[in-house]
Order: C-alpha cells, then sequence, then structure tokens
C-alpha cells in the first residue's frame, strides 16, 4: 500500500502535464504555471485555480540561447525550455514570486515569447528581515488578489482566502508528519521518495494529495524498508529535483534523512497562521519562512536552521548542491560549511548542470562516505 | 584571371584556385603544424602543381582563417588581403547555392553561424565563445575515448535510435559523460549518437542566436559527418543543404573576393 | 579611396583633477582615524546619503568601483580571485564582489594608482543596498570574513525591489517601503556610531546626489555631437566620481567643471577619436582589465560614445512629451526636512535607469534605441558580462529588441572582474569580422 502511494506520487510527476490537463477538463477552472515557491499558492487555491510549479526535463536547454544568456543557470533556462517547446500549454497564466534574477529572466521571456493570457510579477520582498516587510508585502498581496479578481471575474472572499490557507497548511502540516519518519534510527521512507513526495505536491491538486497522503500516515509506521539506511546525510541546495542522483547516492549505502532546498523542506517548513487580515497572515507566512539565500540578510537565518535541521535528524554528513552559476546559494557555502562542522558535521559540495555526471560524482560520494564511516583510519 | 582563396584554419590548410572567378581549377588541403607559414607555403605548391601552374600566375590571393596573418603580405604566399572567416563563408556558400540566407560552419575549432544577405554579404554572425564542445575537435576527443576512427563515428551514431541526454556546455564535462557511459557497458552507436546529439544542440543553439531562415547550408570539415546531419535537422527544425567540397567553401569564398578586388582595380 | 576626415583633438584639461580626486577618495579611507573619522563600506548604489548626515569626517569605500580599480590591476586580481576559491567560494560568483573578499582575505587593500598597501581598513559599519541576488550577501559575508580577523562590524541593508516605474510612477506603499527602511536606518546609524545625526547634512547630500546626476546625464547629452567630444573608455574616468562620491560638494563642483570643459569642445568641433566615423555604444561594465580594446577599436574610426551604463548608473533622465529621451528635471527645490530628503531621494533613485532592466526588458531596449537615434550610433556592443548577473540580466532580450529595430548588433562574451573569463584576442578577431561586416577596415 505505501508503495502504491509512492508510486502514484512518481506518475503524477513524470505523468505531470497530463495530470494538469486532465485536472483542467474536469475541473473548468484555470492552471496557472509559478517559478519560484515565494509565489503564494494560498490565493491561487482561493481563486479555484490550480498552481502547477514549472520545473525543467534534465535535457539540454538548446532552444533557450536567444532568450537567456548561457551564464544563468540551467534551471532558469530549462524551465523556458519547457515553455517554448509548448509542454506547458494548457497554462493560463503564469506568476512569479520575487526570487532570484535567473528565474525572473525565465518568466519576462516567457511573458514576451509564448502566448499567455495572464503573466504577474508579484515584488516578494528580499529585506524579510526588517520589519517593514510584512506590511509592504501585505499590500503586493492585495494587488495580485485584485488581478486575479479582474482575470476571472470573480471576488476572492474572506472565505476562499480561508479555504486556500486550510488547503495549503494542510498538505503542508501532512508532508511534515510524514518527514518525522525519517528521523528514526532506521527511517521509513528513502530521501528519493520524500523529494517525490514533495515534487509530486508541486504539481497537483493539493487536496487530492493530502488525501493520499493521509492514507500513507495510516501505513507508515507499519511500514519496515528492506535496506540497511547507511550513512545518515542531510541534502542542502537550491533547486534540486535530480531524482537520478537521490537513487544512485542512496544505492551506495546511505540515506538522506533530511533535505534543505526548495523541493523539500523549505517548501513545506511553516505554514500561515491564521488571522483576522488575511493577506497579512499570508504575507506573513511568506517572510517569515524559511529563506531563500538570495533573501537571506544580514543574519544568516537559513544557515542556523540548516543547522538545527542536521542535528534534529542526527545528520552525519551533508551533501550541498550548488547549481552552477546560483550566486544566493554559491554564496553560502563557505559559512554554511562552517556552520555545521561547528556541530560535528561534514560537508562535501556539489557542482550541478542539466545533466550530472554520475562517473565523477559517485568517485567523489563514495570517498565522502568513506571519511564519514572513518574507513580511512584503517589504511 | 586565375586567382586563389588560402583557408588556413586551426587544423588544415584549404587552398582553392579559381579561374574568372567561377571555374575551380584545382583544390589542395594538408595539415597545419607549428610552422604555419611553412605548411601553407607546402599546400600551396602542391595546389599549383596539380593545377599546372606557375606562381606569377596567380594574379590575387586573399586569405582567411584562424592563421591568416601568417601569409598576409609574407612570401612566398604573400596575401594581398585578408579577410576573417564569416566574410569567406558567406562569399563561398552564395556562390554555390544563392537562395542561401543562414550558413552553419563547423570546423576544428570553432563553429559559426552566418546570416547571408545580398550578393553573399554579412548580415550577422556568432561564433561559438571559447567552447569546444561546438566543433570536431569534439568529436575526435570523444573517436579516441570510444576507440573508433574518427571517420566511422557518423556513420555509427546513425546505427542507433537511442537517447541520451549529455551536457552540451562543455566539451570536458561532456567526456567525463562518455566515460561514464562506457563503464556502465552502454552500446558504443548510443554513445556515438549522444555525442552527435550534444554537439547538434550546442551548434544549434549558437545558431538560434542569429536565427534560422531558409536555405540552410552546413560547411566545413565536420558537415562531412553524416552522422551530425540528423540531429542538427531536428534541433533546428529546418533542412539542411551539404555543398560539395564543404571544407573547401572558406578558401572558395577568399579566391571569389580576390577576383573581385582584383576586377574594381 | 575617399580620404578619411581627421578632426582635430585635445586630451582633457580637468583628467589630472580627476586622478587626484579618485586618489584622495582611496587615501582617504585608508586614513580616516587620522582625522577622528569614521569609515563605511557598501555598495555605490547605496543611498550613501544616509551616513552623511553623520557628520562631515565620514568616509566610504563603495565597492563596486572597488572591484572595478582590483580587475583593472590584473595580477592583484589574480591573487584576489585564487584566495576566496582556495576559501571554498565558487568562481561563479559576482568577480566585483570575489575582488573585495579576496583584498580582506589576502589583508591588503590596492589604491588608485595600484599601489597595494598591507592591511585591508576593515570599515566600522556596512551600509548596503539588495539591487541583486548577491548584493546583500556581499557585505554579509564581508562582514563574516571581518569576524574571523576579529572585528565585529555592524550591517544595516536597504531591500529596493520594489520594480521599476516604466510608464507611471510607482505606488506610494513602494516608496514608503524605503524611506521606512531609511528612517530606521538612521536610527541604527546613531545607535552603532553614538553620534547624533544631522538633517541639515542629510537634506544637503541628497540635493547634491540630485544635481550631480543631472549634471553627469548633461554631460553624457553632449556626446550627440559629431564629433563626439567624449570617448567611453575616458568617461569611465569621468563618470566614476558619481559611484563614489555622488553626495559630496565636490562631484558637483567637478561635474560642473567638466560640463563647462565639455561645451567648449562641443563648440570647437574638438573630438575624443580623431579618424571618427563609426559611433558605437556598448552595454554593461566593461572587461576592466583590458580597455585597450576601445583604442584598438579607434583603429577602425570607431568610436564607443558610451552606454546606458555609463550614462544611467549615475546619470539620471526622463522621457519628455515628444519622446526625447533628457537629462531630468531636477525637483523644484532643495528638501528642508528629513522627510522631504529621504522622499526626494528614492523617487529619483527608483528612476535610475539602470533599474530598469532588473524588472523590464522593454524598458531598457526602449532607452538604448533612444540613445541609437538621438546619439547617431550605428552599431551596438553587448557585453555579455559573466562577472554580474545583474547588469547582465535580459541581456538577450535586449539584443532581440535592437535587431528587431534593425540596428546592428555584436555581442561578445566576457567578464568585468575575472581577467580569465575575458578572450582578448578571440574577441578582438570577432568585432574584426564584425567590422568588417560593417564595411571597416584598420
Amino acid at each position: 500500500m505505501v508503495a502504491e502511494v509512492f508510486e502514484t506520487f512518481r506518475e503524477w510527476i513524470d505523468n505531470r502535464h497530463e495530470y494538469a490537463r486532465a485536472w483542467k477538463e474536469r475541473a473548468g477552472n484555470k492552471v496557472v504555471g509559478y517559478f519560484c515557491t515565494y509565489v503564494p499558492e494560498e490565493i491561487l487555491y482561493a481563486a479555484n485555480i490550480l498552481p502547477v510549479r514549472i520545473l525543467g526535463s534534465h535535457e539540454p536547454p538548446t532552444v533557450t540561447e536567444p532568450y537567456i544568456f548561457a551564464m544563468y543557470c540551467h534551471l532558469c533556462r530549462d524551465c523556458l525550455a519547457q515553455g517554448l517547446k509548448g509542454r506547458f500549454d494548457y497554462t493560463d497564466g503564469i506568476v512569479e514570486g520575487q526570487s532570484c534574477l535567473h528565474l525572473r529572466q525565465a518568466f519576462n521571456a516567457w511573458r514576451l515569447h509564448i502566448p499567455t493570457d495572464f503573466a504577474y510579477y508579484i515584488h516578494v520582498p528580499h529585506g524579510i528581515q526588517n520589519p517593514h516587510a510584512i506590511p509592504y508585502l501585505t499590500q503586493e498581496l492585495a494587488k495580485f488578489k485584485k488581478a486575479l479578481e479582474d482575470w476571472t471575474g470573480k471576488k476572492i472572499t474572506d472565505e476562499d482566502l480561508d479555504r486556500g490557507i486550510r488547503i495549503m497548511n494542510r498538505n503542508r502540516e501532512l508532508m511534515r508528519k510524514v518527514y518525522e519518519y525519517r528521523k528514526l534510527d532506521n527511517p521509513k521512507l528513502t530521501g528519493l521518495e520524500a523529494m517525490e513526495m514533495v515534487l509530486s505536491s508541486q504539481m497537483v491538486d493539493k487536496e487530492e494529495h493530502s488525501k493520499l497522503l493521509e492514507r500513507l500516515l495510516q501505513e507508515l509506521p507499519n511500514r519496515k524498508l528492506d535496506r540497511n539506511p547507511g550513512i545518515r546525510l542531510m541534502i542542502i541546495g537550491s533547486e534540486d529535483d535530480d531524482r537520478v542522483f537521490m537513487k544512485n547516492v542512496e544505492a551506495l549505502g546511505a540515506t538522506f534523512v533530511i533535505d534543505e532546498h526548495c523541493t523539500g523542506s523549505r517548501y513545506i517548513w511553516d505554514d500561515v497562521i491564521p488571522h483576522e487580515d488575511r493577506l497579512f497572515a499570508i504575507a506573513s507566512r511568506y517572510v517569515k519562512r524559511i529563506p531563500c539565500p538570495s533573501k537571506d540578510w544580514p543574519e544568516f537565518t537559513r544557515l542556523m536552521h540548516s543547522v538545527r535541521l542536521a542535528k534534529e535528524f542526527r545528520v552525519q554528513g551533508t551533501l550541498v548542491i550548488q547549481n552552477k552559476f546560483c550566486d544566493p546559494h554559491g554564496i553560502e557555502i563557505p559559512p554554511l560549511k562552517e556552520a555545521l562542522k561547528s556541530v560535528g558535521v561534514e560537508t562535501y559540495p556539489l557542482e550541478f548542470d542539466v545533466t550530472v555526471p554520475w562517473g565523477q560524482f559517485r568517485t567523489r560520494v563514495e570517498a565522502f562516505l568513506e571519511t564519514l564511516t572513518g574507513l580511512e583510519e584503517l589504511f | 584571371m586565375i586567382t586563389a582563396g588560402v583557408d588556413v584554419g586551426a587544423k588544415y590548410v584549404k587552398i582553392v584556385l579559381l579561374e574568372d572567378g567561377k571555374n575551380v581549377l584545382t583544390r589542395a588541403n594538408g595539415i597545419v603544424e607549428f610552422d604555419v607559414r611553412k605548411s601553407a607555403t607546402e599546400v600551396f605548391e602542391k595546389a599549383l602543381l596539380d593545377a599546372g601552374l606557375k606562381h606569377e600566375q596567380i594574379v590575387q590571393v586573399v586569405a582567411t582563417g584562424m592563421g591568416r596573418k601568417a601569409i598576409h603580405k609574407i612570401s612566398p604566399i604573400n596575401a594581398g588581403e585578408v579577410v576573417p572567416e564569416v566574410i569567406a563563408d558567406a562569399k563561398g556558400t552564395y556562390h554555390l547555392i544563392p537562395t542561401v540566407k543562414t550558413v552553419i560552419d563547423v570546423g576544428a575549432e570553432e563553429g559559426r553561424g552566418v546570416k547571408v544577405g545580398e550578393n553573399g554579404k554579412v548580415r550577422d554572425f556568432v561564433i561559438n565563445e571559447r567552447c569546444a564542445a561546438g566543433a570536431g575537435t569534439f568529436i575526435e576527443t570523444m573517436a579516441r575515448a570510444l576507440e573508433v576512427r574518427v571517420e566511422d563515428m557518423g556513420p555509427l551514431a546513425l546505427k542507433s535510435a537511442n537517447t541520451i541526454p549529455m551536457n552540451a556546455q562543455c566539451c570536458v564535462f561532456a567526456e567525463s559523460e562518455v566515460v561514464t557511459l562506457i563503464h556502465s557497458k552502454v552500446a558504443k552507436e548510443d554513445v556515438a549518437k549522444a555525442i552527435h546529439d550534444a554537439m547538434a544542440g550546442r551548434i544549434a543553439s549558437m545558431v538560434l542566436r542569429v536565427g534560422v531562415e531558409k536555405d540552410v547550408a552546413l560547411i566545413g570539415g565536420v558537415a562531412r559527418n553524416p552522422g551530425f546531419w540528423p540531429p542538427l535537422k531536428r534541433e533546428l527544425n529546418t533542412e539542411i543543404v551539404v555543398p560539395e567540397y564543404p571544407e573547401y567553401v572558406g578558401a572558395l569564398g577568399a579566391a571569389l573576393l580576390a577576383f573581385e578586388t582584383e576586377g574594381q582595380k | 579611396m575617399a580620404q578619411i576626415k581627421e578632426y582635430p583633438t585635445e586630451p582633457l584639461k580637468i583628467w589630472n583633477e580627476a586622478k587626484q580626486l579618485r586618489s584622495k577618495y582611496y587615501e582617504d579611507y585608508l586614513t580616516a582615524y587620522e582625522r577622528g573619522g569614521l569609515r563605511w563600506a557598501g555598495g555605490a548604489w547605496s543611498f550613501s546619503i544616509i551616513p552623511a548626515g553623520l557628520g562631515e569626517d565620514v568616509y566610504c569605500l563603495t565597492g563596486e568601483p572597488h572591484g572595478a580599480t582590483i580587475a583593472f590591476f590584473k595580477d592583484f586580481a589574480a591573487k584576489c580571485h585564487d584566495a576566496v576559491e582556495a576559501a571554498g567560494f565558487p568562481r561563479t560568483l559576482c568577480s566585483y564582489m570575489r575582488n573585495y573578499w579576496g583584498s580582506i582575505l589576502l589583508d591588503k587593500y590596492v589604491l588608485a594608482d595600484g599601489t597595494v598597501v598591507d592591511g585591508h581598513p576593515a570599515p566600522d559599519f556596512i551600509w548596503q543596498d539588495h539591487i541583486c541576488c548577491s548584493h546583500g550577501k556581499w557585505y554579509q559575508v564581508a562582514k563574516w570574513l571581518e569576524e574571523k580577523k576579529g572585528k565585529k562590524v555592524p550591517m544595516y541593508c536597504v531591500d529596493v525591489s520594489v520594480g521599476y516605474p516604466m510608464d507611471k510612477p510607482l505606488e506610494e506603499y513602494k516608496i514608503n517601503y524605503i524611506v521606512q527602511q531609511l528612517n530606521d536606518g538612521i536610527e541604527w546609524l546613531e545607535k552603532v556610531t553614538g553620534r547624533k545625526y544631522n538633517d541639515k547634512l542629510l537634506c544637503e547630500a541628497v540635493w547634491n546626489e540630485i544635481k550631480a546626476t543631472r549634471l553627469w546625464a548633461e554631460i553624457c547629452a553632449l556626446n550627440q555631437a559629431v564629433p563626439a567630444p567624449l570617448d567611453e573608455k575616458s568617461m569611465y574616468s569621468l563618470y566614476v566620481m558619481g559611484t563614489l562620491m555622488k553626495h559630496l560638494p565636490e562631484c558637483v563642483a567637478f561635474y560642473e567643471r567638466l560640463k563647462a570643459e565639455v561645451e567648449d569642445r562641443v563648440r570647437r568641433g574638438i573630438a575624443a577619436v580623431a579618424n571618427e566615423r563609426f559611433r558605437v555604444i556598448t552595454d554593461t561594465q566593461p572587461p576592466w582589465g583590458f580597455l585597450q580594446i576601445f583604442r584598438e577599436m579607434e583603429k577602425y574610426g570607431v568610436v564607443s560614445l558610451g552606454s546606458l551604463y555609463t550614462y544611467g548608473l549615475i546619470g539620471m533622465w526622463e522621457y519628455r512629451p515628444d519622446g526625447t529621451w533628457t537629462p531630468k528635471e531636477l525637483p523644484p527645490r532643495k528638501p528642508q526636512t528629513r522627510e522631504e530628503a529621504l522622499k526626494m531621494i528614492v523617487e529619483w533613485t527608483v528612476n535610475r535607469p539602470e533599474w530598469a532592466h532588473f524588472y523590464l526588458p522593454e524598458a531598457k531596449t526602449k532607452m538604448m534605441l533612444s540613445i541609437v537615434k538621438q546619439w547617431n550610433v550605428n552599431a551596438v556592443l553587448l557585453h555579455y558580462n559573466r562577472g554580474c548577473e545583474g547588469l547582465s540580466v535580459h541581456i538577450a532580450e535586449n539584443r532581440l529588441g535592437l535587431q528587431k529595430a534593425g540596428v546592428p548588433v555584436f555581442p561578445f562574451e566576457g567578464n568585468m572582474g575575472d581577467e580569465r573569463e575575458f578572450d582578448f584576442t578571440g574577441t578582438l578577431a570577432r568585432l574584426t569580422a564584425f567590422f568588417a561586416s560593417m564595411g571597416l577596415k584598420n
């Protein structure tokens, strides 16, 4: 039964476009593609719109060359390539929640070159550590809400917003409960399975996803994974949906027991806390959530959070996934390394591109795992 | 009037002797060694011998290619003018295919995309930036890794119907991925196809910067590789024409420009 | 063959003054404590008018110009890159930032003439802005590096990510968001420095900046003349004053004198490049270690008149109702109160031309086309700058926009601050091919 649930998550990821098309036909409502997890999906659900995350396909994005200079990360180019190839042609609009320059380019190139009914950019503040960010974002969200109302021709009421908040909070809460099972000595799920759980939530109706999570949580306590968990690893990075990499590393005698990136825990860690002013409540969540490094200054709050996660999940080592050309995440590598080392956790950075040279990476990961087991002392 | 076009490329010298701006009297080529001037001179003398001509009968020489400066106003070839490759490419291709609008030239070290206007003039161009993943050397390096002769790489690739995505940003990364595939016992033809797909992707990516307009011609040494044509056509979504003697088109263009220069005197 | 026209040329009289002003700036920062002064470090974008209210003995080191200075001296830059990579940072990060961090790691400080002195002068506080993905984090790491050397440096960073006012002004709440941060920043400065804030100095600094940035635009507008009185390479040494000290009266005075000299050059037909016959503009920062590329271009009679970067990073511009792109009109009067000063400078700053492309590539394309038309430009050279994500963002869209309008465009890859990533010979070969396609010969 548990296997069936994870199989469904995989199918949803592999057939994301078919799912969205079928949803659209069934529900008769709009589908909106979004690039970054700073888009407040609560408001889209409130408008009965299905938000789907635009992610790449890990094929070299040849077609994007006229629109984005190749010095920008593979993710933003891969995302744009999906649009240019027509794979998201069922979407009625695109929304971006201000984060990095790279995805901003993908959004604007899409807006300029791919016909779309609705293209909206929410200026989510970068200054999330300053007290004015929440009132500012509240007003930005009011503007966004109005734009959605004008587009759909339907007012978004407080009840609608409550519903949107409930849907998102419930889904996040359930996934966090599943994450608890990763703390065990013998985790009930692999890192790959956890990634597929979170990834699939970004592609489907979260109410449907939550139903499956509820089933999973009933069965998970009884699950016995027929594998040696091996070394307890953490994966930290920019956006990472490289399932092949996760699978390959876990086959070397390790388990990713926790992650810190935006197709993982960063997406689900924080909820909207109810407040009379619903937009204020949503704004508060997006300002106070575990931040993308592009917004995390002057203090290193994300680093401190990563250290807490490493302790809570009893991590032995960390693989840092650096998307080539990503400045915000790349900047944090040495301070991150130092912070984790201070609690006895070693890190190993790997540079990711659109495809991954597993041969090279395997050698490095194996060597890293060996240093964690102390085998090198035998020689 | 007999003119000569000398294309001193990264690896090969190509020479065309042209009569009255239209009849190709002979073509000759040779490897570029450390002494570039000497290598070019040897091939030039070979061309003269093949055509039964003396040096004095050549009215004007125009040089192009990476090493053109080695023979510009330097004896014995003494090229009177030098032109950048894109100018020679456009001229030469237009002469062979007057309907051409886009020229893709893939040589040993460089890949170029050229938009051609009236009379073979260059409207726009792009050259691969510093990375050899989009040039002939890439295929040669990969052929060594696969223990296959360079000339067999294309036919080998054509035997495969599988697609394996490979990093097309960097030759060095791509080689690393090839090594991994070899160790994973992936069939040689599949690896060969992946290599050609990656290179075509890189070239197509570059050409898309200037845009693709029909008719599209492919020239340069790599144009002789049949394994390269299908993925390039697929990436650019267009038919591609490969003229006869594609590696000599630059030299032909230079010889035509020499004829035009003399005609203007 | 037609005779190539030769225009009269003259060196700029103000040249030495420019050099001295810049030298003094870097020396003053180093020796600030000798005068009982304060030192702060931050971006050139950073509302330098705010710390100016702490007194007339406050010296700043703006990061981007300093990163450029380091890049100009390639040997030192190479050492900085090595140090930063050895510390575990990826080499693909912003090259100005890596140059700055390298200085800290090496504990060295480079002066304007390339003299490298021992001891990197740590700031008393960091006053930064966040305009791209790296800016806030640049100094976050600088602070982290200083801490390792035993100095705790407090940091404040202003978020300006509110968008760009393309066809209409930004909403009040967006302006207020920045104004509130600046207000809080003043309180923070008082706390960390122990000094009482002087609103009169703030109002002076705001008015100086507004005047200086308008003056620079007026100077750039003079380059519409044929022949152009200034070439871009020379302009770098002049516009830089605006990146260092646009809030200071010295900068205003300098630009006033420069403007008078350039007006005189226009009146007398003095050219920057004697054989000017092809006018180009560039884009983004140049590869600072290889500025001789401009002199190579001049062999073809090509003069670079500037760029949206040279004109619009410091200069302030606006569109008139008739569609002309012109230096921005000054506000009606100098601000009298803190409230007025903060609102005025924020409204002024968000209109910065080099802010547009962060949000709307079409806004930048529009301005570039205005420059092409009004400055009589024949072609545009786009520097696909691997060293700066912020200024290169959407550059491919600008290329498409320019080409659509029929403007010849030559893109080339490089890096403003990392000399390893600019292929001088290769770029020159490509440029030669481009000029040949334009009918130009050496």
